[in-house]
């Protein structure tokens, strides 16, 4: 198996298959390699900190061996990355991470800042209704119908069918469940 | 008979068999919509189905798995897009076909394909597993080490990627899962004295962050792809096409279910190995390899669904995943306060009977979708990925959230979501380091109860190894890895092979 089989997803959806290239960087490359090993060559003090050299069966037997093998992993390819060219017509701004992606996680983070005061409702609502609006650009009103669509759905499905609970914030949506229980259980008697 | 019964559970309790069709048909537009992964909707299920009874969800799992294998490969052949990695191999043969008009007889192909390789992939679980796990019972505390070891390094090893990258994401997953307290000392270990990271990293926030944002952050780069429609025809294929390829397709399966079943390796790196074996034993395929040859079809979609069977075994019978599906299942057990492993067949053989008749079940359901509702699949594969990609971020969150009801475990989604995603930009694999989470404790435990028994001597202990064939072997195969990756492998190979070679250019 040497010749890579698919030229155009070289984006690491799977591992057979993963991202980069085989002989060439792409932009900040190298930068991660270094990255990689400051955190593993931290790792490794830190769990040498957990219990020395005092036994092999100490708890920071294995974490020792793990780091050090982290270590020299990321030692072996960022000597390797280096020795690369870099990848022709690649930018790290275009390529790696564009505006939409950061973006996102920026949309992502409030989500989890805004989760717990506002409520999953109101909060996916935010959420669904940008995402989609940035992506998507289709008029609001296709945007706000297709966003309430999906959110009603997933409410269904995962409050009622997996009955997960999710912060209520200022939705009161135990007493409308609780409304509509009433409403159906009345009209039913 | 009793296990007889179990095997039957999945069909006399219908509410078990509708989830297990509801878990198929769910798979398969899951595995075709491309972006969604069967490893991603595996991760974010388990944190939903954790309140249920462990049957109804393993019957859910089991399904999705099953179909979201065979999935992928309906897109690979109608937009050249694999809907899930294990359908890389198949978009080769496939959309050629698609493109000369024959789309129908390629999904049908790869339907009947896909049954009878998952049927084989199942039959080799229910005949291997419970003489593997009686043998497993005399397994030592290295040999389950050397194994995990194994299974980690065999994903690097067996795939286009960098070992070393493989190997450093394998050792990341272990210092992952042992974050927190140790179990036997309650020594802290990398909390960096933070309260907060005393109970250790959700391994369902790692999961979910690695599979389910990664993935959704990576398909933003594809947000203007359009969808294609296609007109399919007949799609029940002819039983001398299928006859014809009978002897490949077990040969096939085979691979499947063998590279199924080592720890680590699953569909999408047995797809691939089978199309380069079809390729080499193919002598007269219908059309060249690469232009829309059936063999091309057969032998990916046989080995992928075999697969699915195969790495039931080892997760079955020791407790190690067979591949990054199996290792979330291995998860989703934990939670239900279960113990995978040779004990759990012996204490609970039901389970493992369920399992298959679930899998039986699954594979049918598999084969009836497969060759049904093609009008439906193409509406729900043209769903826009701009509303898709914002919907996986919020099942992620929610999922992430639901099994503590904590924030903290969002946001460790979030970064490792992050991280995971840039590992793909450079070519590190995710899979290793989700079976370094899964299998850090097991590596843990192991060692030191192999080094205690040898008194703590590392010379005992390679004493012990050189003894045991078993563990003789599993060192070697560990050996073997790491110095088929450097030059001297290289070197030795090309003063074997690379004097023939040689004499033939000559």
């Amino acid at each position: 198996m040497s010749q890579h089989l698919e030229t155009d997803h070289h984006d690491g959806t799977s591992d057979a298959t993963p991202g980069g290239y085989e002989d060439q960087k792409r932009p900040g490359e190298t930068a991660f390699a270094v990255i990689m090993l400051l955190a593993s060559l931290g790792l490794l003090w830190n769990a040498y900190g957990i219990a020395g050299f005092t036994s092999l069966s100490s708890p920071g037997a294995i974490p020792m061996a793990t780091t050090f093998v982290m270590v020299v992993a990321a030692a072996i390819v960022l000597v390797h990355t280096i020795r690369l060219p870099k990848a022709t017509g690649e930018t790290f701004v275009k390529d790696i991470l564009p505006g939409t992606v950061l973006l996102f996680v920026v949309f992502l983070v409030c989500y989890g800042v805004l989760l717990e005061p506002l409520g999953f409702i109101l909060t996916s609502a935010l959420f669904l209704v940008a995402a989609i609006k940035v992506l998507w650009r289709r008029s609001w009103a296709v945007t706000l119908g297709v966003a309430a669509f999906s959110l009603l759905l997933i409410w269904l499905v995962f409050r009622i069918v997996f009955t997960v609970l999710m912060p209520e914030g200022v939705v009161p949506e135990a007493e409308i469940i609780q409304t509509f229980r009433n409403l159906f259980t009345g009209g039913a008697s | 008979m009793e296990h007889l019964l179990a095997f039957f559970t999945i069909f006399t309790h219908p509410q078990l068999l509708l989830l297990v069709g509801l878990g198929t048909f769910a798979g398969v537009y899951v595995g075709a919509i491309p972006g969604l992964s069967v490893t991603m909707a595996v991760s974010i299920l388990i944190s939903f189905t954790f309140s249920w009874d462990v049957y109804p969800a393993l019957a859910l799992m089991v399904g999705i798995y099953m179909g979201g294998v065979y999935g992928g490969s309906r897109t690979a052949i109608l937009l050249n897009i694999p809907g899930a990695p294990s359908a890389i191999a198949t978009a080769m043969d496939g959309y050629p076909m698609a493109q000369r008009g024959e789309a129908g007889t390629a999904i049908g192909v790869t339907t009947t394909m896909s049954f009878f390789g998952g049927f084989i992939g199942i039959l080799v679980l229910a005949l291997a597993a419970p003489s593997v796990s009686a043998f497993a019972l005399k397994f030592q505390p290295r040999d389950y080490m050397l194994l995990a070891v194994l299974g980690i390094l065999l994903v690097g090893s067996l795939s286009q990627g960098s070992l070393t990258k493989g190997i450093f994401a394998g050792a990341l997953g272990i210092a992952i899962g042992a974050v927190g307290r140790d179990p036997l000392t309650f020594a802290e270990r990398f909390t960096f004295n933070m309260p907060l990271m005393e109970s250790g990293i959700s391994f369902i926030a790692v999961m979910i962050g690695m599979f389910g944002v990664s993935e959704a952050l990576l398909q933003l780069h594809h947000v203007g792809q359009p969808a294609i429609k296609q007109k399919i025809s007949r799609i029940v294929p002819s039983w001398s096409t299928i006859r014809k390829h009978l002897p490949l397709s077990l040969q096939t399966s085979t691979i499947g279910v063998i590279i199924g079943a080592l720890p680590g390796t699953g569909g999408d790196i047995a797809a691939l190995m089978a199309y380069d074996h079809a390729k080499r034993v193919t002598k007269k395929p219908t059309r060249p390899f690469g232009q829309g040859a059936i063999e091309g079809l057969v032998a990916p979609e046989t080995a992928n669904n075999a697969a699915v069977g195969g790495a039931f075994i080892p997760m079955m019978t020791l407790g190690i995943p067979g591949d990054a599906v199996t290792a979330i299942m291995i998860g989703a057990l934990y939670i239900h306060g279960l113990n995978p492993g040779p004990m759990l067949m012996v204490e609970q053989p039901n389970m493992f009977w369920f399992i298959v008749g679930a899998l039986v079940m699954a594979n049918f359901f598999m084969l009836i979708f497969g060759l049904t509702g093609i009008r439906l699949f193409t509406k729900i594969v043209a769903m826009p990925r701009p509303v898709l990609i914002p919907l996986i971020m919020l099942l992620s969150i929610v999922g992430a959230y639901a099994v503590n009801n904590s924030i903290t475990d969002v946001y460790w989604m979030l970064g490792f979501g992050i991280f995971g995603y840039l590992m793909r930009h450079y070519g590190y694999p995710l899979g290793p380091v989700i079976l370094g989470v899964i299998l850090s404790r097991l590596l843990d435990d192991n060692w030191r109860r192999a080094i205690i028994s040898d008194r703590g001597d590392l010379g005992l202990f390679f004493r012990g190894i050189f003894t045991s064939p078993l563990s003789t072997v599993l060192f070697l195969a560990v050996v073997l890895i790491f110095v088929s990756q450097t030059p001297i492998w290289r070197w030795l190979k090309a003063r074997i092979l690379g004097q023939g070679k040689r004499s033939v250019e000559q």
